[in-house]
Parts: structure tokens; C-alpha cells; sequence
């Protein structure tokens, strides 16, 4: 599903965020990417969604090499996978249903379909009451939820969460995370980029660790080493 | 797929508008004050060229001719001088009409009075008045006078004595123009300044979103419309409040014009009126064009997601 061939990532003027990564991600997995601040877990993720390109190695996507993608398809690649961010990234002047319905119509689907589909995501993720507001009206909990369910909102394959619990508080973090399991447990590949120790312990799942932009280790049931 | 996107467009332009009101209404009001200030300097360039016009048109060169010169000699003249291509008008007053015109300017003068009466023929002969169609026509206009046939039918002309008045309307008249253009020029490309950074500004509140709209799967153009129409909808509004504004001002001006413009018609709320479309189009190009035009380049700045 995603695969990372010798990848490396230099920022200018000598910053290393990758060096030499290579992994791959199997369909219906549930992978944590962890490692300390600065280890580039981000940097990692943002190479899957195409913010980044790679100075060095490949990165595949399904059967898609997106190591030199067009720009025009970049919209295309970010159709197919479901991102969460610790800051929301909601937009701030549609209600939370029209920032899940974005999603939809920027794939340009139907008035009908936007209208049938929003409201079960949303009562998937418990906003179904509260679709109308505008998420400066919600709690950051919620907010979160509202992003999931824009990720989802067009069945990806791949669910891409980057520090999702970062801005939450214990509970809501918690609540996050099983929500992502449920989604997982439906055959979505997901992708979490954390640096919960608590989080990554609770689930037994596959954990990767980056340091220093290296993998150190790759377990199937793992813990946070660091 | 088209007119939905369309039309998806034309929703989300909307529903920015109305849901960023205060930022819309300080966007447009930033628009009216500069397109008010271009209508002000246009009206004033209008009223000084008129002015100028008006000075122009009280000009005009008189050309006495002998008491003793026939008729068909003073026609031969007027056919020739009316024949040049940069004479607008020549006005022939009769010995006759010339007399009763200089008696009635010096009714009060006991003298000339008395002295006319002991004269039993007209001292004065027929004159012709030319009306040139520009003020720097005159002296090219008199040169034909020098044709030395003519020289024993003209006994005086005023154009030497009015030579330099005219040059130095000409010269005025001229900077005046000049003036004028400049000035617009320096109004518009200031208007331009304001009306990008406006825009500018306002993209730039609006940075992140266009972030997140891309980290979606906008497209580009997805992101960048609704924007751009956004923008023309300040830049239509910006021209109609801009419209209401200047036309009552335009009539409250108007009869003050009139009055300074005496024995010279000049009507600006007619002039106006005459040219609304001219106007209302040009600010139209001014702000509809400059305002998508500037978003679609701020846009475009942050679309690099």
C-alpha cells in the first residue's frame, strides 16, 4: 500500500529529516510512526500526501509512484487518502458540515450523493447535532472528529493521522484513537504519526520508530522504545 | 461537472462574502475611496479642459478693413479665409452694423458723440471677425492677411495686440492639459497600488484556508475561483456605491459650473449623463479587473500546498 525505497529528505541548507528510509505498509494496517520532536515523522508524512517531494529514493502509493508527481495530480492522490492533523484544519468560514462536504465536492460529486452521505459520516463520529455549527462553536474533541469524518468521507484507503491527539486532552485523545481503530477494523489502512507513548503502548499494533531520520526499529506488536 | 464547479464557485464566493462581512465592507470601502478619488480627478480634468475651451472661445482676431473697400472685396476675403481648414468662423459686421455698434459703446461719451454727429459719412469700414478652431491657428490664419493684395484693403487688425494674450493662453491652456494627465496618470497607476494590496490583504486573511482547501484535493482552480469572484463582487459593488456617490455630487456642482462658466455652455450633470456609460465602464475595467486580476496572483501565492 505505501513504500518508502532509500528515501531521504534534506531541507536546506543542511537539515537531514529522512535519511535512507526504507519501509513498507501493507494494506489493512495499523502502523504508529513514532520518535521524539524532530526526528521526521512529519516530514514522512507529508511525503505520502505529496507537501514534500523526496530529495533522494521513491516513494509508492498503491501501484503509484508519486516520487515525481505532476502537480495537476497532486488534488487526485489527495482524493484517495484521509488526513488528520494535530491543528484541525478545518475551515473556518463553512459549518462542519460544509468542511466535510468539501471534501466531496472538490472530487465533484453530486448534490444528492453530498446530501445522503454527510449526515451518516457525521453520526459516525457523534457530530450528527451538531453539523450546523462552525468549528470556533465546537470543542477541539469535536473539531477532531469533524476532520475524521472529512477523511472518511470519501472511503480512502489509506487513513493519514499526524499527531492527531496532540491538541486534545486525555479523554478526547482516547476517544480519537479507538475511532481510528474502528476505522482501521473496516479495512482502512491507518497511518499514525504520534509521539504518545501512553497511545502507541494501549494499542499492540505495528510500531516504527524513527531517530534522528533513521528507522531503528520496526515491530509488529510494539512498543515506544524511545 | 463544469457548471457544478461552477456554480460550486459561485456558493462558496457567496457565502465567503456574507460570512467575512466586515472584512468585505472595509475591502469595498477601501475600493470606493480610491474609485471616488479617480471620478473627483477625471471630473476636475473635464471642467479645466472646459474652462480652457471656454477661455479659448472668447478669443477671436478682428480684421478692419478700409471705409473705401467694396463689399465683394471684404467677400473675396471672408470666401478665402472661410476656405482654410483650421478657421471655424468668420463673422462679418457691416460698416453700418459697426457704427451703431460704436455709438452705442460710447452713448455716455458727450465727445465721440458730438464728433460723429459733424460727420456726415462712416468713419469706419467693414470688419471681419475670425474664430480660429485652435488657439494656435491664429498666426498661420494671419499670415494669409500678409498676402500683399490685401495689404491696401486692411487698415488694422488686433492680432498683434492680442499675440501675446493668446500665446500665453496657449501655453497655459497646454501645462494646464498637460497637467491634467499627469495628475490622472498618477491617480491611476496610485488607484492600481491600492486596489492590488487591498486584494492582497485580503487573500492573505485567508492564507490558511487556501492551505487546507489544497490539502483536501482542490484543484487549483477550484480554490483560486471562488476567490476571484469574490473579488469581482467587491470590485462591481465598489463601482455602484462609487456611481451613487458621485452622481448627486455631480448635480450639486453642476449650476455653480454654469454660473462660473457665464456666455460659455457647459453643462456637467448633462456631460455626465451623456458619458455615464463611458464611466461606469471604465471603473468597472478599473476595479472588476485590477481586483481578479490581483486575487488570482495572491491566490496563486499560497496555492504552492
Amino acid at each position: 500500500m505505501i513504500r518508502f525505497r532509500g528515501v531521504s529528505k534534506l531541507y536546506p541548507p543542511d537539515v537531514t529529516a529522512l535519511k535512507d528510509v526504507t519501509l513498507s505498509i501493507m494494506p489493512g494496517e495499523f502502523v504508529s510512526i513514532v520518535g521524539q520532536s524532530g526526528t521526521g515523522k512529519t516530514t514522512l508524512a507529508k511525503l505520502i500526501i505529496a507537501e514534500q517531494r523526496p530529495s533522494k529514493g521513491r516513494v509508492i502509493i498503491g501501484d503509484w509512484d508519486i516520487t515525481d508527481i505532476r502537480s495537476h495530480e497532486i488534488p487526485i492522490l489527495r482524493r484517495q487518502i484521509g488526513v488528520v492533523f494535530q491543528d484541525f484544519k478545518l475551515l473556518p468560514r463553512k459549518t462542519l458540515f460544509e468542511n466535510v462536504a468539501f471534501a466531496l465536492e472538490v472530487a465533484g460529486a453530486s448534490r444528492k450523493k453530498i446530501s445522503s452521505v454527510i449526515p451518516q459520516v457525521l453520526k459516525i463520529v457523534g457530530l450528527e447535532n451538531k453539523m450546523d455549527r462552525f468549528p470556533r462553536e465546537v470543542s477541539g474533541g469535536e473539531q477532531q472528529r469533524a476532520v475524521i469524518a472529512r477523511a472518511l468521507v470519501h472511503r480512502p484507503k489509506i487513513l493519514l493521522a499526524d499527531e492527531p491527539t496532540g491538541n486534545l486532552d486525555a479523554i478526547n485523545a482516547h476517544d480519537i484513537i479507538e475511532l481510528l481503530r474502528k476505522i482501521n477494523e473496516f479495512g482502512t489502512t491507518v497511518v499514525l504519526v504520534t509521539h504518545n507513548r501512553e497511545i502507541v503502548n494501549m494499542l499492540h499494533k505495528r510500531v516504527i520508530t524513527l531517530d534522528q531520520g533513521m528507522v531503528i526499529s520496526d515491530q509488529k506488536s510494539g512498543r515506544y522504545i524511545l | 461537472m463544469f457548471f457544478l464547479t461552477f456554480y460550486r464557485a459561485l456558493r462558496f464566493a457567496f457565502q465567503g462574502f456574507w460570512r467575512n462581512i466586515w472584512l468585505s465592507v472595509v475591502t469595498i470601502i477601501i475600493l470606493v475611496l480610491t474609485l471616488f478619488s479617480v471620478s473627483v480627478v477625471a471630473g476636475i480634468n473635464v471642467v479645466g479642459r472646459e474652462m480652457v475651451k471656454s477661455i479659448e472661445n472668447k478669443v477671436d482676431v478682428s480684421v478692419y478693413f478700409f471705409p473705401t473697400v467694396s463689399d465683394s472685396d471684404v467677400e473675396s476675403v471672408q470666401y478665402r479665409l472661410e476656405s482654410l481648414g483650421s478657421v471655424a468662423s468668420v463673422t462679418r459686421v457691416s460698416k453700418e452694423e459697426a457704427l451703431a455698434q460704436f455709438k452705442e459703446r460710447h452713448k455716455n461719451d458727450p465727445t465721440i458723440t458730438e464728433s460723429l454727429n459733424e460727420l456726415t459719412d462712416n468713419p469706419l469700414g467693414t470688419t471681419l471677425i475670425i474664430k480660429a478652431k485652435k488657439i494656435e491657428d491664429y498666426p498661420l490664419i494671419l499670415q494669409v492677411l500678409d498676402d500683399p493684395d490685401y495689404q491696401k484693403l486692411v487698415q488694422n487688425r488686433n492680432f498683434e495686440d492680442n499675440q501675446k494674450i493668446v500665446a500665453r493662453l496657449s501655453d497655459i491652456s497646454g501645462r494646464i492639459q498637460r497637467g491634467a494627465i499627469a495628475l490622472s496618470a498618477m491617480f491611476i497607476i496610485i488607484s492600481i497600488l491600492i486596489i492590488f494590496n487591498t486584494i492582497r490583504i485580503t487573500i492573505y486573511t485567508h492564507r490558511e484556508e487556501i492551505g487546507i482547501m489544497k490539502l483536501v484535493g482542490a484543484s487549483n482552480w477550484f480554490v483560486r475561483f471562488p476567490f476571484i469572484i469574490e473579488s469581482l463582487l467587491y470590485g462591481l459593488i465598489a463601482v455602484a456605491i462609487t456611481l451613487i456617490l458621485v452622481f448627486p455630487l455631480v448635480q450639486l456642482v453642476s449650476p455653480q459650473l454654469q454660473s462660473f462658466f457665464q456666455g460659455y455652455s457647459f453643462d456637467l450633470a448633462a456631460y455626465f449623463t451623456g458619458h455615464f456609460l463611458m464611466f461606469a465602464l471604465m471603473q468597472v475595467a478599473l476595479a472588476t479587473f485590477l481586483s481578479m486580476a490581483s486575487s488570482a496572483v495572491a491566490v496563486g501565492k499560497y496555492l504552492r500546498v
